[in-house]
């Protein structure tokens, strides 16, 4: 009986801990890193400030088709925009920032439809 | 009567005791502007005073408004001269006295002052000059010329030229050592009308519709032509010059660097539209007729040939011939990559009509007795931007046209006295995919009236290679694709009659090859302009979600 009592009293003190405070575990652990996501779904650059070209993480909820927006950091103006195909979590991609004006940019994560899914600033240097 | 006459013989001989002399000064000639020599005379007068065989005067300048030059004795021959001069000083007058006094002023100084006579002042500079004769000095004689320059008052710390120099006392003597009395007039030695000079800070307001003010450079050119001042507007257009006189008539110009990254999205379809539509209804220039212009600048924008300022299809040839990437046989002033066109002038009188020619009026004037003559707005202008996407719209109302072309489909729907320069938005979707191991990129339109269309696409060369554009835009219209440099293509459509629209759908696709492998193409393709045109001459802004 006082086993059960003990046992009962850990499940009720893992019942009162927040997700937050729950350690995410990535399936694939060839995601480095800097590019984990720990919400279901986002988007996430390996660095902030970009030269020529960065990796990408893709977090994704299903199998479907997205859009990966970059607008411009001061107007939010959409100068680029590609559709992916793409499955359900993490998806390994880059970025290409050659033959982007210096400046300062938002990517977006969107689905089809254009809701937005996350987002993250970097900068072109 | 007996008192009568004896207050009159009293009066009489009161005056006959205390006659007076003067010492007068005045400039010799006329000064007018900074830098000239002035001239002053310092002379005799005798008034009722008595013989005067010993002058003794002493006077202060301002000698951050003078430059000494140079003093010449006027004493006739015989006589003795002698000049002194003390700088940093200046006299206190003897409080409660008349300052005209000049016997009163010299006794303060010689008996009473002491060392209060005269105090350190670094802005002022004491001459004294002192002649003695034998034979008594004839009235109306001068005494003897200072020249001085006339210096800037900029950064002077002063404001005008006003009581520069001031005779402090004088000591005139008998030849029995009786002192004469005597005045001095004037009172002070003032300049007015001074013109020249350093105009001080002078600042140039750039009018340009293009956000990237820190592209345009200014020159100042005097007269002669010869550049006094040269340099780059700020980010906020504005440009601090010094160096610039008073009074002194310049030109200013400004320039778009001929390197700017965006010159080739300066004159586009939207150009192209409203030259073809002025061809079509007007052929006009300055004189009039039928036109669908709103200013008479537009014609020398429009004018990209160079055939004295009139818009015709050679014009409108040259314009779509240039959107094609097509080399015609004219030397074109188009402004594109790597070259700019010019058109600047003072922004109250640009484009303004004057005998019947459009004026770029590059002239102005600093004054400083008007504030307001130290700032000039500059208007600038860039030949083939028609629709002033990068240029600046006049403001003058002679420079505004007034008749509407009738011939033309285009603006037919405007009211008299609406501006060409409508526009509205509509969505268009630009995505790029792979597929196939092909880069797609795809332009998507529904938006219906369309009669052209321009996309400058930047892509990365290093990454992708284009293959191939395919246009569905339709039988009628005249399509172009062209590479402007490495990176950077140029497509778009347009109906030269006005009466096609570019299709609904996907009208353009263009077709790129990886270079290298990728998995996705994100940034690899990006967009510039993205304009269409209606039929009504509306400019279309695409909105991309």
């Amino acid at each position: 009986m006082k086993k059960i009592l003990i046992l009962l009293s850990l499940f009720l003190m893992m019942g009162c801990y927040q997700d937050d405070d729950l350690v995410t575990l990535y399936p694939d652990q060839d995601v480095p890193e800097s590019l984990q996501i720990k919400e279901l779904i986002g988007i996430k650059l390996e660095n902030t400030i970009v030269t020529d070209r960065v990796a990408m993480n893709v977090k994704l909820p299903l199998d479907g088709k997205y859009r990966i927006k970059i607008r411009h950091g001061m107007n939010n103006e959409l100068i680029s925009q590609e559709m992916i195909t793409a499955g359900e979590g993490d998806n390994l991609l880059k970025v290409y920032v050659a033959s982007l004006e210096k400046s300062g940019y938002l990517i977006q994560l969107t689905d089809e439809f254009h809701n937005v899914l996350g987002n993250q600033s970097f900068v072109v240097n | 009567m007996k008192k009568i006459l004896l207050l009159l013989v009293s009066v009489f001989f009161t005056l006959s005791i205390f006659g007076q002399s003067e010492i007068n000064y005045s400039p010799v000639y006329t000064v007018t502007k900074v830098g000239d020599t002035l001239t002053m005379k310092f002379q005799y007068n005798k008034g009722d005073g008595g013989d005067l065989t010993l002058a003794q005067f002493d006077f202060e300048y301002n000698n951050k408004l003078l430059s000494y030059i140079s003093s010449t004795s006027q004493a006739p021959s015989g006589a003795s001269y002698a000049r002194n001069n003390w700088t940093g000083y200046k006299f206190n007058p003897k409080a409660d006295t008349s300052e005209d006094d000049m016997d009163v002023q010299y006794t303060w100084w010689k008996d009473e002052a002491g060392n209060n006579s005269y105090s350190t002042s670094a802005n002022w500079s004491v001459e004294r000059t002192t002649i003695q004769t034998s034979a008594a000095y004839t009235d109306g004689n001068e005494f003897v010329k200072y020249s001085f320059k006339v210096k800037d008052k900029f950064n002077s710390g002063y404001d005008n030229y006003n009581n520069i120099i001031k005779v402090n006392w004088a000591n005139y003597q008998k030849a029995d050592g009786t002192a004469i009395q005597t005045i001095k007039s004037p009172s002070t030695q003032s300049l007015t009308g001074i013109e020249g000079g350093n105009a001080g800070a002078f600042t140039i307001n750039l009018k340009t519709a293009n956000s990237a003010k820190t592209d345009y450079s200014y020159t100042i050119k005097n007269g002669a032509g010869a550049s006094v001042a040269t340099g780059d507007f700020d980010e906020s257009g504005q440009a601090s010059i010094s160096g610039l006189e008073n009074n002194v008539t310049y030109t200013a110009e400004a320039n778009l660097k001929e390197d700017a990254t965006y010159l080739d999205e300066v004159v586009t379809v939207a150009d192209l539209a409203l030259v073809f539509a002025e061809a079509i209804g007007a052929s006009s220039g300055p004189s009039g007729g039928s036109t669908t212009f709103d200013y008479f600048i537009q014609d020398i924008m429009g004018d990209v040939v160079g055939d004295g300022g009139v818009v015709d299809f050679q014009d409108s040839y040259e314009i779509l011939a240039y959107l094609q990437g097509v080399t015609s046989g004219n030397t074109n002033r188009i402004t594109q990559d790597g070259k700019t066109e010019d058109y600047s002038g003072i922004e109250s009188t640009y484009g303004a009509v004057a005998n019947n020619t459009v004026t770029f009026s590059k002239s102005f004037t600093p004054l400083d007795s008007d504030a307001s003559t130290k700032t000039i707005d500059l208007a600038h202008g860039l030949v083939g931007d028609v629709n002033f996407s990068h240029s600046w719209e006049p403001t003058v109302n002679s420079g505004e046209k007034t008749t509407v072309a009738s011939s033309s489909s285009f603006r037919i729907s405007s009211a008299a006295g609406s501006k060409y320069g409508q526009t509205e938005t509509a969505n268009i979707d630009l995505i790029s995919e792979i597929k196939d191991g092909q880069v797609i990129f795809s332009i998507n339109s529904d938006i219906e009236g369309m009669v052209g269309s321009q996309f400058n696409i930047v892509y990365d060369p290093n990454i992708l290679s284009l293959e191939n554009v395919i246009f569905d835009t339709g039988n009628e219209m005249t399509n172009f694709s062209n590479i402007i440099q490495d990176g950077l293509v140029r497509v778009g459509s347009f109906d030269q009659n006005v009466s096609s629209e570019v299709k609904q759908g996907t009208p353009y696709k263009l077709v790129f090859t990886p270079l290298e492998n990728i998995t996705n193409a994100s940034g690899l393709i990006s967009f510039r302009v993205k304009e269409g045109v209606k039929a009504d001459g509306t400019q279309i802004n695409f909105i991309i979600q």
